[in-house]
């Protein structure tokens, strides 16, 4: 029983750290980054990450870029509706703690303030190799999961 | 005409309504705030003075008073005129200009949103930047930042300092996201879309309400204000050689050319000059820079028609722009490379020769970019002839740069009021001329930035055959204390026109900063034109203008 479990689990993880499909969105600098990365040079496309318009058909939500007062409540409204399981990256310093502009009015202070984040990725903004690098960490991450026994107890 | 000449026309005209400035202070006409309109409409319809631009509108708190700032130019006399207002600061009201220049409206409302003046007689005075339900001015000096924001607190915790604060990773208990509210009521017959602020095609995080009747619309109302970070208010307590880094993230695609703006404006107030060759690495940088934003504007924009091709070609070509930025500055994106009096670092070995090289690779490239988007005729049916704007319109909205051009009207900072080392070289100015539609349509000002990469490509040949020998940068004290005054620096970025307007109080931060972009009004262009168009060209009506999110709400 334990050794079904286990292959199981591996194949499910692997089968969904092998297509990170992340969100289409980008906030501020970090974005441009976030496309360069898409582009042909680092090329996430090789590990199964391409980005995708909706958050319906999104499993992670790369956060780069500042988010304001204004657009906070519109990216946890962004994450409520991706299917789960999903994961959040905080690209850059704005969406880890504020960054450059913690000292502003407006704008908020970390993302984890609205959304659980899995990996912080530092950085202003971090380059596309970085990116991959957390990427990778991701899958990582997933491919330790253990679904189905936290499921049984 | 000068400074001397305009007053005088205006107080022959006007007389005590305009009150010349005091001796020693800057130059600026003072009016009464009850005559602002009609003197207004006499600077914009008077022949001699011909005053047909409002370059920027603003505001300043100066502790006993606000004091609302007019910045006009003369397109054709090439003169320019500053007109200034007091208000109470109890109640600080003054009549709207904007029945004398469309693009008041929104300057106005931003006005509106950051210090609080109530525009007599706006059509549409709202918030424009921040949320509808924000409390106070955020510009004025005795501005205190709220605590907490529906339930997210400002407070951040150092973990470094205080490793064991769970509360501050506590997620806040937001309020029921279905109650965002709706902000527009649509009337029998019409159905209300809303596209933002997380669209593929917004290009960052902006946010259009379409009011649509089936596929066509009949307006679609641009919201902005989800990227505004406060920078105006935040260049108030940094010194002046530190608030660098933060114009870097004022326009991300050009970062080059804010950086200059904002060092043409301290070294105007210091009095400083730069030596030669820090001016011909300042046009280097920015025109290399300008090829990268155009690479992004134009390919981007094939992609939201729905080319993907064209733009990872473009992403491709960028990486190498990138490349050699970092050799010249250590940046790929944010370059922080300009310096109050010069540039940080010189050309390092080797790069000449690169530039060229990568150059002489890109020439085919276009070529081929060409053949295979610009003259692909699904393309031009999708551009052609949509959206046009008359040269009039645009002039009245304060379009600027290539939006501006493609419009046919001849204007170039760099041409018609030449700073920086660019009245050394050769270049054209591409207009638009209706190359396959309407003159000033969507096709127009793409292809006029597709032409613009390739004088960019001439200007940066002629700067590495000419780099003078010498310093790069002028010597300056490490802690810079700017004299008293006020300055408005003009530059041509990649989006037109990036006005800084500084004032300073001989402290070592400055009293009050003010950014003019060009993708501000840009945005404010797009309720008009959305009018009777389909819901398909809105994508192709911003991708052409190209506006980037943090220039419109900075």
């Amino acid at each position: 029983m334990e050794y079904l479990l286990t292959n199981t689990e591996w194949f499910l993880n692997w089968g969904r750290k092998s297509s990170i499909w992340y969100l289409l969105f980008a906030s501020a600098c970090c974005g441009i980054e976030l496309m360069q990365a898409g582009g042909p040079r680092t090329d996430l496309d090789r590990f199964g990450a391409v980005p995708r318009a909706t958050p319906r058909q999104a499993d992670l939500l790369i956060v780069a870029g500042t988010i304001t007062y204004k657009m906070a409540e519109r990216v946890r409204l962004l994450y409520e509706q991706m299917a789960e399981p999903r994961y959040v990256i905080a690209m850059g310093s704005c969406a880890n703690c504020g960054g450059l502009f913690q000292g502003s009015y407006s704008v908020l202070k970390g993302v984890d303030k609205i959304v659980p984040v899995d990996i912080y990725l530092p950085g202003c903004p971090p380059r596309p190799e970085a990116l991959a690098d957390a990427i990778l960490k991701l899958q990582q991450k997933m491919s330790e999961e253990k679904w189905l026994r936290n499921l049984r107890a | 005409m000068t400074f001397n000449e305009l007053s005088e026309r205006l107080r022959t005209k006007f007389g005590p309504d305009a009150a010349p400035p005091a001796e020693g202070a800057p130059e600026a006409l003072t009016v009464r705030s009850s005559a602002i309109q009609e003197m207004a409409r006499f600077c914009k319809e008077d022949p001699e003075l011909d005053l047909n631009v409002l370059s920027c509108l603003t505001g300043v708190d100066r502790k006993d008073r606000i004091e609302l700032v007019y910045h006009l130019l003369s397109y054709r006399k090439r003169h320019e005129l500053v007109l200034k207002a007091a208000l109470d600061r109890a109640k600080p009201e003054i009549p709207t200009v904007e029945t004398v220049w469309k693009t008041a409206n929104w300057h106005e409302r931003e006005c509106f949103d950051l210090l609080g003046v109530n525009f007599l007689g706006h059509s549409d005075l709202r918030r424009i930047l921040l949320p509808e339900d924000w409390a106070g001015y955020p510009l004025r000096k005795d501005y205190v930042a709220p605590t907490e924001y529906h339930g997210m607190s400002h407070a951040r915790v150092n973990p470094l300092h205080e490793p064991e604060a769970p509360a501050d990773r506590k997620q806040a208990e937001l309020k029921d996201l279905s109650q965002l509210k709706s902000l527009y009521q649509p009337v029998a017959g019409e159905m209300v879309v809303n596209m933002g602020p997380q669209h593929p095609s917004t290009h960052g995080v902006l946010n259009f309400l379409l009011v649509t009747d089936g596929e066509v619309m009949h307006k679609a109302v641009p919201h902005i204000g989800y990227l505004h970070r406060g920078m105006e208010k935040m260049a108030e307590s940094i010194p002046y050689p530190g608030y660098m880094p933060f114009t870097d993230r004022l326009d991300y695609l050009a970062a080059m050319s804010a950086n200059q703006g904002y060092a043409m404006a301290v070294e105007k107030l210091l009095g400083c000059a730069v030596p030669p060759r820090g001016e011909y690495l300042r046009v280097l940088a920015c025109e290399l820079n300008r090829i990268a934003s155009h690479l992004v504007a134009t390919g981007s924009m094939a992609m939201d028609i729905g080319a993907f091709t064209p733009f990872l070609h473009w992403l491709r070509e960028r990486e190498y722009i990138n490349d050699i930025m970092e050799e010249i500055c250590g940046a790929r994106l944010t370059y922080n490379y300009m310096r109050i009096g010069g540039v940080s670092h010189d050309l390092p070995d080797g790069v000449a020769d690169k530039i060229l090289r990568w150059m002489d690779h890109f020439a085919p490239i276009t070529d081929e970019f060409e053949r295979l988007i610009s003259n692909n005729e699904i393309f031009v049916q999708r551009l052609a002839g949509v959206a046009a704007i008359s040269a009039e319109e645009a002039i009245d909205f304060g379009l600027v740069g290539p939006n501006l051009r493609a419009s046919t009207v001849p204007w170039d900072l760099r041409r018609n009021m030449p700073y920086s080392a660019y009245a050394d070289f050769q270049f054209d100015i591409p207009l638009g001329q209706g190359f396959r539609g309407t003159a000033g349509d969507c096709y127009d000002r793409f292809v006029v930035r597709v032409l613009e990469m390739r004088e960019s490509c001439r200007i940066i040949r002629q700067a590495l055959a000419a780099m003078p020998a010498g310093d790069i940068r002028a010597k300056l004290p490490r802690r810079l204390k700017v004299p008293p005054g006020e300055t408005y620096a003009r530059v041509e970025a990649p989006r037109g026109e990036m006005g800084f307007y500084l004032i300073s109080d001989g402290q070592e931060t400055p009293y009050r900063l003010k950014v003019r972009t060009g993708s501000f009004t840009a945005m404010s262009i797009i309720e008009k034109l959305s009018h009777g168009v389909m819901i398909a060209d809105l994508v192709a009506i911003i991708g052409s203008l190209d506006v980037v999110a943090p220039e419109v709400d900075r």
